[in-house]
């Protein structure tokens, strides 16, 4: 998946993956940090986007 | 359910009980309270927070953990500022469903019924009362169940591992303060095990608590994970006692994966290094010598007992103990107390571990009813249905609600944006912003704008699916529409609750959110759920007590029942046994047990039968069975595997040379012929884990320590002056059964520790056997001249690949069964309708054989019992056969088998879904390469336009 | 251009991480607000289409978490 989106140009740390159990709620926040931050630091996604006019 | 209430006096008999109960006040209304918390945000009361150990505290109106159930507040009277002092009454401020009242009053309530289970538990020893140990001194000494509030991520640390765990994170108290400075990572850890148990000269715990070493182990591996690699954890032990279903294998990787030190020792005592406060660590190793070594925490293995109040309540029910207070039972009935129609589960019972807890749980369950089985459905009442409106091919109408759930939502979201901006979305005829959509007259008043708006859809915008998706589904039900025409979204879990400081951003979130969930249900269908027809009758595969167990719990509650059994009797492998570690004749009883299964009408046994092929579903198995050489067919709704194990032959240690060398199961056979051979012998030898614990075989086989151990003190007892060693590897006598070991020693048998690198070596010299080991204090090389070898030998699963075809349920690595989940479904699999018990699971013991015979029953009778309510999902696969190309990728994909190949027809070759089957995960629809499936209720189109609306212009 | 929010499209598992997400609410801890979650029953059903059609769509990070 990672190099697909890759391929159509978009960074890899814009996707990402995990597993988390139902009762792993701190981690849960940790990953939607962790995620946030990253993207983030990307800023908003430019690449293959739809435009509408 | 009763909650915060004590069983204070039971009258009457099995049939007619009547019991009291003593409620106590909760002050607060359970109906009305909503879990939402506000009361405890406002309450200035502090008091220690008992779950998680008292390391840190908590509000005077409380829940105890957040999965608690019910998620209900309650005040505790103690630290109540109101209740105790008549100040305060914030909380009553607070709340926004009046549930608090402080005129809540004890009562006592008596209740009527024909059984009664008894499942008190347990209290973790109290290890203050062993001054070698400074529990209550030292500040890095600490139990393990205070260790595991500290591992979890819930905890007081959240999940990170300091020392000084028990002085408070922010201290006040000048004592705290100097301690804290000392706080720091901890570098090495140390577990004891056997702190109050397996010791009756510091304290009275003679058994062993079962559980300990697989938690020391659990405790040591997280932490590594927690703090890294580096962090040293050694184990100081006796016996490693691991013998539960794939126990043995986490030791194992403890040891050579994670790098956990095991020490072999007796720890004489801890005391702190001066000018700091790690901890100088004094032992005996196992050849004696003392040992010292600094440790920066310790960490007690605490034992299980039974606290007073419990042995005195089992006093005045009359109900007997064993002598740590555990109840009596017997092997045959092992979740019946002495008093008849009083039940036991649980660590009560035994100390014992959750998959047995859980085992005990449903036997008790099934027992239990047993009882009741004429009384059942007497107090049923029946439900009315309403019609149902065709919706199909209308133009969505969606009504959508938004709710404030008092303040949890309203207070973070605007609400009422949301809901104007709802109005707006397409196809939303109706937006209502209720104060909890939960409550009874919102339902109603659902209820009515359904049918006077003529509303198709219904969207909710509240809390989690998970828990309210069921009630909102049925009030559409009420209203006369599908359920599944129904999309709910989680505007406060998700977004209120954890976005309290960003109220602008969750108020976008929430819209987002709502257009995300009314553009799924737009494109919601109303789907069917077929009734699956349920053959009443069970099939039991083998005859051994595990499925003899079934089979008569199933039989008493009036179920017809097959048992499949390929030996010319039944009694399975126990036909081979002597007697149980409890002194039962087992012969004596089994032949009782098949007296009792011949008469019984409800049961039919086939034997000398095999099974042929199996096909079918829950509900509806039909297999082709081989009976004394005739084939016939039998249909049943479910099945219950009950095929065991059988005993390892071995190879080694002189076996099949030496007509002395013989198996445990010989020995049995010799005693109960009572034969006189015996009687001639001087000596006798025991080694244990023939073929158990080694390459091959790198599991435990549970039951040989204790068999071996009770078989001791039967020559023994038979001729006190007979030598008798027991060559061992660990001790494994778990529970109770340690009382056993205690008495073999007392008796002069004499145990020997050997190594998987250093096993005896058995020769004949001069016509003497001899065994030469290692004394494992000493050191020295030893010689055992015996008249007679008993092998220990290994239970070895039968690997039937056949049968779990037949069932589609899977075998691990060894052979043994693998149930639904090691924990919570030990007597179930993964595929419905089908149940496993005895040995085929995992080698046990007979009790819990016949424990887990009786919790199989109990879960095929929670399945039988939903005869005539058994329906489909409705959010299950489904395949469009003009598309399907006939892969078989859904096929080879499925965990469940729930695809396959049509084989007639105008699609024949196809695929097709068995929605009985089908779990509704997707797998499939996510792999076809056709688009030839789809997941009804979570189509493509469906997901597809959550994510259309994700950034619909405003 | 313009500073614009960022949204992350998260495909959640019933059983395990929209469990986790509920008891993060219950247990009132706080975190971003840039996600966005589809239930989804069992990350078994993500499928590359939907990925990439979330991009289409506008989001700037997609999330699957079981």
């Amino acid at each position: 998946m990672g190099n697909l989106i890759e391929h159509i140009g978009i960074e890899r740390e814009r996707i990402h993956f995990s597993w988390i159990s139902s009762a792993e709620a701190t981690k849960f926040v940790d990953v939607v940090k962790d995620i946030t931050e990253k993207v983030r630091a990307l800023g908003p996604n430019e690449k293959f986007k739809k435009i509408y006019n | 359910m009763l909650t915060l209430s004590e069983l204070i006096d039971v009258k009457g008999e099995k049939g007619n009980f009547e019991i009291d109960i003593l409620k106590k006040p909760r002050y607060v209304d359970l109906d009305l309270c909503i879990g939402c918390g506000a009361c405890a945000e406002k309450c200035p009361g502090k008091a220690d927070d008992e779950y998680n150990e008292d390391l840190v505290k908590r509000k005077s109106v409380y829940v105890e953990y957040a999965q608690a159930v019910p998620l209900k507040y309650r005040i505790d009277p103690e630290t109540c500022l109101k209740l105790t002092k008549d100040k305060c009454g914030n909380c009553e401020e607070a709340c926004p469903t009046s549930a608090i009242n402080f005129d809540d009053k004890e009562e006592t309530v008596t209740i009527k019924t024909g059984s009664i289970i008894l499942s008190p538990g347990y209290k973790p020893f109290d290890p203050s009362q062993f001054d070698n140990y400074q529990y209550s001194n030292y500040p890095n000494v600490v139990t393990a169940m205070e260790f595991e509030r500290i591992l979890s991520a819930t905890g007081p640390t959240m999940g990170h591992i300091t020392t000084m765990p028990k002085v408070p994170v922010n201290p006040k108290k000048k004592k705290d303060k100097e301690l804290a400075a000392y706080r720091k990572d901890p570098k090495k850890i140390a577990w004891f095990q056997c702190v109050g148990s397996r010791d009756i000269n510091k304290c009275d715990n003679a058994h062993c608590s079962s559980v300990c070493c697989m938690y020391a182990v659990k405790e040591a591996i997280i932490s590594k994970e927690h703090a890294g690699d580096e962090l040293d954890c050694s184990i100081f032990f006796m016996d490693m006692r691991t013998p539960g279903k794939d126990f043995e294998k986490y030791y194992n990787n403890a040891q050579e994966k994670h790098g956990i030190n095991f020490i072999r020792s007796r720890v004489h005592s801890v005391t702190e290094v001066p000018g700091t406060h790690d901890l100088e660590v004094v032992y005996a190793d196992e050849a004696g010598e003392i040992q010292k070594e600094i440790y920066d925490m310790v960490v007690l293995s605490v034992g299980l007992e039974i606290p007073e109040e419990t042995r005195n309540l089992a006093e005045k029910l009359n109900i007997e103990m064993s002598p740590g207070g555990f109840c009596n039972t017997s092997t045959f009935d092992p979740v019946s107390s002495s008093v008849d129609g009083i039940y036991v589960a649980g660590a009560f019972n035994r100390p014992q571990d959750i998959p047995q807890s859980v085992l005990d749980a449903s036997a008790a369950a099934s027992a239990a009813g047993d009882d009741l089985s004429p009384a059942r459905n007497t107090l049923t009442k029946k439900l009315e249905e309403v019609p149902r409106i065709n919706v199909v091919g209308e133009r969505p109408r969606i009504g959508v609600f938004i709710c404030d759930c008092g303040s949890n939502i309203k207070g973070v979201v605007d609400c009422a944006h949301v809901t104007e901006y709802a109005k707006t979305l397409p196809y939303v005829e109706f937006a209502d912003e209720p104060m909890f959509a939960c409550s009874q007259d919102t339902q109603d008043k659902m209820v009515e704008y359904i049918k006077e708006k003529n509303l198709n859809r219904i969207v909710v915008a509240a809390c989690t699916p998970k828990t309210h998706e069921p009630l909102f589904q049925e009030t559409l039900e009420n209203a006369g529409l599908n359920k599944y025409l129904f999309e709910m979204t989680n505007i406060r879990n998700h977004d209120s609750w954890v976005h309290k400081n960003n109220p602008d951003m969750a108020t976008k979130k929430a819209k987002d959110l709502v257009r995300m969930a009314v553009s799924k249900a737009a494109l919601s269908e109303p789907l069917k759920e077929e009734k699956i027809p349920m053959d009443e009758r069970v099939m039991v595969v083998g005859g051994g007590m595990a499925g003899i167990s079934a089979a008569r719990s199933l039989s008493a509650q009036g179920y017809e029942v097959h048992i499949i059994e390929k030996q010319d009797r039944l009694g399975g492998e126990a036909l081979k046994l002597h007697k149980t570690p409890k002194g039962e004749d087992i012969q004596k009883k089994l032949k009782s047990i098949a007296e009792d299964v011949n008469a019984n009408d409800n049961i039919k046994v086939h034997l000398n039968t095999t099974i042929e092929s199996t096909d079918g579903f829950v509900g509806n198995f039909k297999s082709r069975i081989t009976e004394n050489g005739d084939s016939s067919e039998i249909e049943y709704g479910a099945a219950v595997l009950a095929t065991g194990a059988t005993a390892h032959e071995p190879d080694e240690y002189g076996f099949g040379m030496d007509d002395r060398v013989v198996t445990s199961l010989d020995l049995d056979r010799m005693l109960i012929e009572n034969s006189a051979e015996l009687d001639k012998m001087n000596s006798a030898t025991f080694i244990q884990c023939v073929g158990s614990r080694d390459t091959n075989r790198p599991y435990c086989s549970k039951i040989c320590c204790t068999h071996s151990v009770h078989n001791a003190i039967e020559l023994k007892t038979r001729k006190p002056d007979m030598d008798v060693f027991i060559l061992y590897r660990d001790i494994r006598t778990y529970g109770e059964n340690e009382l056993l070991y205690k008495q073999a020693r007392d008796l002069g048998v004499i145990f020997i520790r050997y190594d998987l690198e250093n096993k005896p070596d058995v020769r004949t010299e001069n016509g003497s056997l001899v065994i030469k080991a290692r004394d494992h204090v000493l050191g020295q090389p030893l010689e055992i001249e015996s008249d007679l070898l008993v092998l220990a030998t290994a239970i070895v699963p039968r690997k039937d690949e056949k049968l779990a075809n037949f069932f589609k349920v899977p075998l691990n690595e060894e052979g043994f069964f693998v149930e639904k989940h090691a924990k919570l479904g030990p007597a179930e699999f993964a595929t419905d309708g089908v149940f496993i018990c005895g040995s085929g699971h995992y080698p046990k013991p007979l009790d819990e054989a016949i424990t887990q015979g009786k919790a199989a029953a109990s879960r095929a009778l929670t399945l039988l019992g939903k005869k005539d309510n058994l329906f489909t999902s409705g959010t299950v696969a489904l395949v469009d056969q003009e598309k399907c190309s006939s892969c078989g990728v859904c096929v080879a994909i499925c965990p469940y088998s729930a695809p396959s190949f049509l084989e007639e027809g105008r699609y024949s070759g196809k695929a097709e879904i068995n929605p009985v089957l089908c779990k509704g995960c997707g797998l499939c629809v996510a792999s076809c390469r056709s688009g030839a499936l789809h997941l009804k209720g979570f189509n493509t189109d469906q997901i597809f336009s959550q994510i259309f609306a994700l950034d619909e212009v405003v | 251009m313009p500073d614009k929010d960022i949204k992350i499209v998260s495909f959640l598992c019933n059983w395990c991480s929209y469990g986790a997400a509920d008891l993060a609410g219950v247990s009132r801890l706080e975190y971003p607000a840039d996600i966005r979650v589809i239930r989804i029953p069992c990350s078994g059903r993500m499928s590359p289409k939907f990925v990439l059609s979330a991009f289409r769509e506008g989001a700037d990070a997609v999330w699957v978490s079981g």
